[in-house]
């Protein structure tokens, strides 16, 4: 697909209505606006994989629904679907040939929606709200990954409702992200485990967290290679642990970088620490975008241990992130995210989902 | 080296309540953290001669010490490092220490040291080995009687390692075997301990012994028993392993969270330099200081049973709910979220809301609610089901329904009560089950 937008459309965020001159601060990156956006804050997003052609974006919200949009190259943006579930949605991910979403939700429930036929069938079932779902491709399986707020972590085969495998988790799952052959699920109590996914999934090694609080996204990079290698650990505490799973030196190569925090070095008035609440790899460079409660996305290197940018401050914190196929477009998700309890909740606020032109700024930088 | 008055447990600093291995490291942040003008960032050394400073050059006073914990912001107190720290602070600390480790540690072995201990006065006493500070050292010196002190510990020492070992052992997970002879995690490197000549020719045999206490403990903080573990020590290296099964040992132990100890004490033992960049990384914006910081800071947050986080200090704000549980799973206990509110197009059908806290006390069980709404009774046949509720017919208007929910029901959707008594209608909803 042609690169998203060069400028040619939207200069200004949104092609659609909002001339948006009034408020700023909803949209200060200037980024295109994503028409018929959720209700309710959006917990997730996912872009359509390579395999079929153009962008399509799915995104979760806590509205109960899970909406679908083609994003055209102009960069508009095209509503083409929806389903609900009966409870808040918290995970969706596609099947690998793009034809399948899978959508994970409070209801305990995970479904299937057959994108061609509009349909949606229930193919998991928890005892608890299901937090993360992934579609897991292995040369000799296939299966739904979902970790849910029961401790477990389950392995469907979509025409089943029994799993086909049911692994224990020390606690809740709180984030997970899988790229073959392995797999990382994030619990509560700063729990870490590794699975690694060849012939069946096994859970491969438990990790002593990295972080000192409360773990809430993972997100696992790749090497040269294209191999999974390690991953990228985020927290409540405005931090993210970047680990190896097998690396040479592990007191050099490990690390954690501060993020998304309140005026950085001036020390006189307390710094404000916000969660970061999503992290996402380009799929290109191997840079990584972070998104957090304090309304902002940056971008780093995590080989020059650099920070490639930093965007302005939103007017809510941003839930959500997640880049296209080709790395060239990035898509966030501004809405609240619980972070200052219930009482800054605004059901009235609009809920925003904007798409940036990424193939630049996520240029990894020249090392020394 | 030795000094043998350890300011009695590692070196902390008084108006943040931080824990650090050297002296000089404390001395170094009070400088950067607390002794700093903010005006022209020139470092002074003590809380009297800043406010000195920004009097004469910059003629402004200042109250506070920038950066401290409420309660120690007095600016007249000369504090430089461990010195000059007023009795009663040392003794809380103290206190606190102790009961930090002892919480930890539930050991016999606390008990066999906490005899030993006393008998040191240097020490603040009390507490067992688990007290990261000096403690340790002192506290076995004791034990180590049989056999010289040094060197006999290791062959003779055995037989009265064992209580200290357990109390040990936590330490040395984090003790990366480079520190081996460290020991009480006061990092020896400074030289700080005591028991430093003994400490050295143990050191060498430190490592050999360990793991078996290591791995108990999981990974206590500091190192005090360094020394002692010698004969357990054996494998510094074998330790990590044990312990974690993480790749890379430091990193498990430099995180500990479990235990109180500050976590820089425990890495630092280990190599100052690794655990030190591990979080101050590049990545802009990290100085130094903040990193151990806030790796001291969460230590309680991670224990607490009670789920709290607690991560309140002079300089920064957990922009977080105080519980520990995740955003997700604090929304999700809200009745608007549980109720499985048909959302446009569907129809209420189960209750299966059930978040994980349960906590709509008062929603009927279970129940459906109906799908409401819309004031306008949806139910008729909303759409797909036949009428799910067929109680409802009419009950819309304003009847309460027999439940009592209906008041509380909720505030956004349901503009009618449930309506006919959950007898009436099975909680699902219909018949078909959307599922």
């Amino acid at each position: 697909m042609s690169l998203f937008g060069t400028n040619t459309g939207f200069g200004s965020g949104g092609t659609g209505v909002f001339g948006s001159t009034t408020t700023d601060s909803h949209n200060p990156m200037k980024d295109v606006e994503v028409t018929s956006p959720p209700d309710d804050s959006i917990s997730c997003l996912a872009f359509s994989p390579p395999t079929m052609p153009g962008n399509f974006l799915i995104g979760g919200s806590w509205a109960n629904d899970v909406r679908c949009w083609e994003v055209q190259d102009n960069g508009q943006t095209v509503p083409k679907a929806q389903q609900m579930h009966t409870g808040p949605v918290l995970d969706v991910c596609w099947s690998d040939d793009g034809s399948k979403v899978f959508t994970a939700s409070c209801d305990k429930t995970a479904k299937m929606w057959d994108l061609n036929s509009n349909q949606t069938i229930q193919i998991a079932q928890h005892e608890g709200p299901i937090r993360t779902i992934h579609w897991i491709k292995a040369p000799n399986y296939s299966c739904v990954m979902t970790g849910s707020w029961d401790k477990t972590l389950k392995f469907w085969d979509t025409r089943s409702p029994n799993p086909m495998m049911s692994l224990q988790m020390p606690e809740r799952c709180y984030c997970a992200d899988v790229v073959y052959p392995m797999a990382v699920v994030a619990t509560a109590e700063r729990g870490l485990i590794v699975y690694q996914l060849e012939n069946q999934p096994s859970e491969f090694r438990r990790i002593e967290s990295p972080l000192k609080h409360q773990h809430r996204c993972v997100a696992i990079f790749k090497d040269k290679q294209s191999k999974p290698t390690g991953f990228a650990l985020g927290s409540i505490e405005g931090r993210v642990a970047i680990h190896y799973i097998n690396p040479p030196n592990p007191a050099k190569d490990n690390f954690t970088f501060k993020c998304h925090r309140s005026n950085g070095t001036n020390t006189a008035t307390p710094q404000d620490i916000y969660a970061v609440n999503a992290i996402s790899f380009h799929p290109v460079h191997g840079t990584l975008a972070t998104v957090g409660s304090d309304g902002r996305f940056s971008f780093w290197d995590k080989d020059a241990r650099t920070k490639l940018k930093t965007s302005e401050q939103l007017d809510q914190p941003i839930t959500a992130c997640c880049f296209n196929n080709n790395g060239n477009i990035f898509a966030y998700a501004s809405s609240y995210d619980w972070s200052k309890g219930h009482e800054y909740y605004n059901p009235q606020k609009k809920n925003y989902i904007f798409l940036r032109n990424a193939a630049e700024e996520l240029k990894p930088r020249n090392k020394k | 080296m030795g000094r043998k008055k350890k300011k009695q447990m590692k070196p902390w600093c008084w108006y943040c309540n931080r824990d650090f291995d050297d002296e000089k490291i404390l001395i170094q942040h009070q400088k950067a953290k607390h002794f700093k003008c903010h005006i022209c960032h020139k470092k002074l050394y003590t809380g009297p001669g800043l406010a000195i400073h920004c009097m004469q050059v910059h003629k402004e006073t200042i109250d506070s010490v920038p950066n401290a914990i409420p309660g120690r912001t007095d600016i007249e107190l000369e504090i430089y490092g461990m010195e000059g720290i007023p009795d009663k602070d040392m003794q809380d600390r103290r206190r606190v220490l102790e009961q930090k480790s002892h919480e930890s540690q539930k050991k016999q072995n606390q008990d066999d040291s906490d005899e030993e201990d006393d008998e040191d006065e240097d020490e603040a006493g009390p507490s067992s080995f688990q007290q990261p500070a000096a403690q340790p050292q002192a506290a076995y010196m004791p034990p180590m009687h049989p056999g010289p002190q040094a060197q006999g510990m290791l062959p003779a020492g055995y037989p009265g390692m064992p209580p200290m070992l357990t109390g040990v052992p936590p330490m040395i997970p984090g003790m990366p075997p480079v520190m081996p002879g460290m020991p009480p995690g006061m990092m020896p490197m400074g030289g700080m301990m005591p028991p430093g000549p003994a400490m050295p020719p143990m050191m060498p045999g430190m490592p050999p012994g360990m793991p078996p206490h290591v791995a108990r403990p999981g990974m206590p903080p500091m190192a005090p028993a360094a020394p002692v573990t010698a004969p357990g020590i054996a494998s510094r290296p074998a330790v990590p392993p044990t312990q974690s099964t993480a790749s890379k040992p430091l990193f498990p132990s430099a995180v500990q969270a479990q235990q109180t100890v500050s976590g820089p004490s425990s890495t630092t033992s280990d190599s100052p330099k690794v655990t030190f960049p591990a979080y101050t990384q590049p990545f802009s914006t990290s100085p130094v200081a903040a990193s151990s910081s806030t790796v001291a800071k969460p230590p309680a947050t991670v224990t607490s049973k009670p789920a709290t986080l607690t991560t309140l200090s002079a300089t920064s704000k957990l922009m977080h709910p105080d519980e520990d549980i995740s955003l997700e799973e604090r929304r999700a206990q809200l009745p608007r979220y549980q109720r499985l509110i048909p959302r446009p197009g569907q129809t209420a059908a189960v209750a299966a809301s059930a978040p994980p806290s349960g906590a709509v006390g008062g929603m009927i069980p279970a129940q459906r609610v109906i799908p409401p709404q819309q004031p306008g009774i949806r139910h008729p046949i909303h759409g797909q089901y036949g009428g799910p509720p067929q109680g409802m017919p009419g009950y819309m208007a304003g009847g309460m329904p027999p439940y009592g929910q209906s008041a509380p029901m909720v505030p956004s959707y349901q503009a009618g009560p449930p309506g006919p008594p959950i007898g009436i209608r099975p909680p699902v909803m219909s018949p078909g089950s959307r599922y």
